[in-house]
């Protein structure tokens, strides 16, 4: 007969998941919309917000799905990739973020074979290709299939490709996650890092947005189709405008002198580890659907930021959101909101501005409620 | 900081339990046959899991995936060997699982319909968004600590239980349900199958006649606790894991590193992870898939850490390659085996391989040691290695 644990252990065991100790972040590489590398970050959160592209329904061409895609000219970087030529798009946009990263983090690393760990975080995986293998199987039979579309649609293809480009052979883990992708991976990767396991954690994520993937948001999500995710509206019935792209920071324990800020992630967060911050990101996307929970995040006395309407709609939007906090205070830059509806009368960010910024939390609710936040500090 | 395995978990086409697996290996029992669960043109012989109620692709009256399935039957086994029910409320309890099928929306009709006519059922995409391996089973455990599903292919399981390890050491939580689950589908079969490594007849692994390796499915589940939280349960465990070590070989996306040093460095950091000196391990639970380049990759680099008289097995010619699940179940596996004092055969093993400097061990064989290794290796180049330990 098994035992049920006595209330003894249940009651010892209510801290919350968080510790005092944080990472620091030595460079990032981004992949998005507007472009590539931190500087596109910084010139699309100085411009705002830019109209998605509109994708036509494949059974109604009078019907058009906005999206947020990452444009092919972003991603056409013969040098890196002449080495992965084979590689899909998937797996080309999280090399080419996880390369940025570590050119961003200027730290020569000699002995980068083993020093580095590689934790890649994805919510859907290389669809895309997935698909692609399925048509295959519905073309051709289950004997006439292609091995180069099979072996890119496992979703660690392109974690190995990151591994064979930067020549890194420490530990390699892709995992896949809907309510907290990067929370996750920077909890790993904190973890591997005060065990000792590698020196330097390339901690990251990717999401690709397909035709497929598209109609499926449209059917599960309520899809803007002005183009505008408006984040301080805490709606029961949000909208939201699918997104794509990668995020990775160079994380360590080392103090660099590159680094943009100290890192710290928790998940299911409560109001005791959302400290007092000088900025509060609410990471509302649209993709909850049901957003009012986030209106007892926001405090009306504290500055609000909200960029979700420039990077799209992800179930690893928070990486995106980390870069932009982390670029805020390496630059001890406020940016204006793009999108700033503000029917809560909470004291957004309406201007680009220069400001003392000691410490940002950016603050995620997930479809179970729960509140999942990463906490920057200078 | 001791981690204590306390439960273990494991279902396949040799056993419904790691009771039935025991048995069938003890009768060198390999249930493959013919696919029955959907239908293919492909010939190749796998190891299905024909166990009620686990006999559909898709368990309909849930609208579950069969990986689930899979993995709820193991849980619910190794939740019964530590004593615990299966409600972790109010406890951080993570869950780390691996899997490959389960990750990926690869369902062949809806894909169909929606190609055809630009429309279709949303049920096997909300079969797929409640489906995340961890995710789900965290659910229903009411665990409120981290749960992320491992993917990396063939190590999943493994590395999975690897990042258990560090959560626990790391107190990120202080009891973790750790393995990997997979159930055999269409996709992963033809994919093997354009690849040139899945074998017509039964497989043989480190065997010089190996011709590939033959798929299969299941489910393989640790219960991990830190030393303080099983001591306020009142309880011990003389199991322990005791270290992990993953390293990438940074090399191809589907071949390993010839000269095997990818896997050399897991097995090394694994070791140095638990303390311990190779001469300290008394076998290997190998990855042994029976293709030609894993095979020979593993040889050389189990013969470089331990030398040319280690014992090793694969268990893959009772269970075939269960992909996400291997490195759970073969870790159970491990475990069970400490715990036994014995060993079974290599099936499949008749004529060694002068290109492999070590062989398998050709009959069921007792051991007397306290520390056992049990070895990944995957696509992409990712290696795993994961030392248990009997006190």
């Amino acid at each position: 007969m098994p035992l049920s644990l006595s209330p003894k252990i249940k009651a010892t065991n209510r801290e919350p998941f968080f510790k005092a100790y944080y990472m620091n972040i030595a460079g990032i590489g981004i992949i998005f919309t507007r472009g590539r590398g931190i500087d596109s970050l910084g010139i699309a959160l100085r411009q705002g917000w830019v109209a998605p592209s509109q994708t036509k329904s494949l059974n109604d061409q009078n019907v058009f799905y906005p999206a947020y895609r990452v444009k092919k000219e972003t991603i056409n970087d013969i040098t890196i990739l002449k080495k992965i030529r084979r590689a899909d798009r998937f797996s080309k946009i999280a090399v080419l973020a996880a390369w940025d990263a570590v050119v961003d983090s200027g730290i020569q690393i000699n002995d980068k074979e083993s020093t580095i760990g590689i934790i890649l975080a994805t919510a859907f995986g290389p669809h895309v290709t997935t698909f692609r293998f399925l048509d295959d199987i519905i073309d051709y039979g289950d004997g006439s299939v292609s091995p180069t579309t099979f072996s890119h649609s496992v979703h660690n293809a392109a974690a190995s490709y990151i591994s064979s480009l930067l020549n890194i052979r420490g530990p390699t883990v892709t995992i896949t996650q809907f309510s907290s992708p990067i929370h996750q991976a920077l909890i790993l990767a904190k973890a591997w890092l005060e065990e000792g396991r590698c020196k330097y954690v390339l901690t990251g994520c990717v999401d690709e947005c397909g035709n497929v993937m598209e109609y499926i948001c449209n059917q599960k999500l309520r899809i803007a189709n002005n183009g505008k995710i408006r984040p301080f509206n805490f709606s029961a019935l949000s909208s939201s405008v699918p997104g794509e792209g990668s995020v990775f920071f160079l994380t360590t324990l080392e103090n660099c002198q590159n680094k943009y800020c100290k890192i710290i992630p928790a998940f299911q967060a409560n109001r005791d580890t959302i400290k007092k911050s000088d900025i509060y990101i609410i990471e509302a996307d649209g993709m909850a659907g049901d957003e009012t929970s986030y209106q007892n995040t926001a405090p009306v006395d504290v500055s609000i930021g909200g960029y979700a309407p420039i990077f799209g709609s992800m179930k690893i939007i928070s990486a995106f959101h980390c870069a932009a906090g982390a670029l805020m205070i390496k630059k001890q830059i406020k940016y204006a909101c793009p999108v700033q509806e503000n029917p809560y009368c909470l004291n957004v960010i309406t201007k680009t501005e220069s400001s003392k910024i000691e410490q940002i939390c950016c603050i995620r609710k997930n479809c179970a409620n729960e509140t999942n936040i990463i906490r920057l500090m200078r | 900081m001791k981690i204590f395995i306390t439960g273990i978990g494991g279902i396949s086409a040799a056993g419904r339990n790691i009771t039935e697996h025991l048995k069938s290996f003890r009768l060198m029992k390999r249930n493959a046959g013919t696919v029955s669960l959907f239908d293919t043109s492909l010939p190749y012989p796998v190891f299905e899991v024909k166990s009620p109620p686990i006999n559909k692709q898709i368990n309909k009256q849930k609208n579950e995936m069969r990986t689930l399935s899979l993995a709820m039957s193991a849980l619910k086994e190794a939740l019964q060997d530590a004593g615990l029910q299966k409600d972790f409320s109010g406890i951080k309890a993570g869950v780390c699982l691996g899997t490959s099928v389960a990750s990926q929306l690869n369902d062949i009709d809806f894909y169909r319909t929606y190609r055809n006519t630009g429309a279709a059922d949303m049920a096997p995409v909300d079969r797929f968004l409640k489906g995340n391996l961890a995710e789900a089973v965290a659910k229903s455990m009411k665990a409120s600590g981290p749960s992320v599903t491992v993917v990396n292919a063939c190590s999943s399981g493994a590395d999975a239980i690897g990042v258990a390890l560090s959560w626990l050491r790391n107190s990120v939580c202080e009891i973790a349900i750790a393995g990997g689950a997979d159930e055999l589908n269409r996709v992963p079969l033809c994919g093997f199958g354009a690849l040139g490594i899945l074998s017509e007849s039964l497989c043989r692994p480190f065997d010089k006649n190996r011709s590939g390796l033959n798929l299969g499915e299941g489910a393989g589940i640790l219960i991990l606790e830190t030393e303080k939280f099983l001591r306020l349960r009142g309880k011990k465990s003389a199991l322990r894991l005791a270290g992990y070590g993953a390293a990438a070989d940074a090399y191809h996306l589907t071949a390993p590193r010839p000269d095997g040093s990818g896997l050399e460095a897991a097995l090394r950091e694994s070791l140095a992870d638990a303390n311990i000196t190779p001469q300290d391990v008394c076998f290997v639970n190998a990855h042994g898939t029976a293709t030609h380049d894993n095979d020979k990759v593993e040889g050389i680099a189990l013969e470089k850490v331990f030398g040319p008289k280690i014992k090793f097995l694969s268990t893959k010619g009772y269970t075939g390659h269960t992909l996400g699940a291997a490195g759970g179940l073969e870790a159970a596996f491990t475990a069970s085996a400490l715990r036994e004092c014995w060993i079974p055969a290599s099936a499949g093993f008749i004529q060694q391989d002068e290109n492999i400097p070590v062989r398998p061990i050709r009959e069921q064989t007792q051991i007397n040691g306290s520390f056992a290794v049990s070895t990944s290796l995957a696509f992409g180049g990712n290696n795993a290695s994961i030392v248990i330990a009997k006190d």
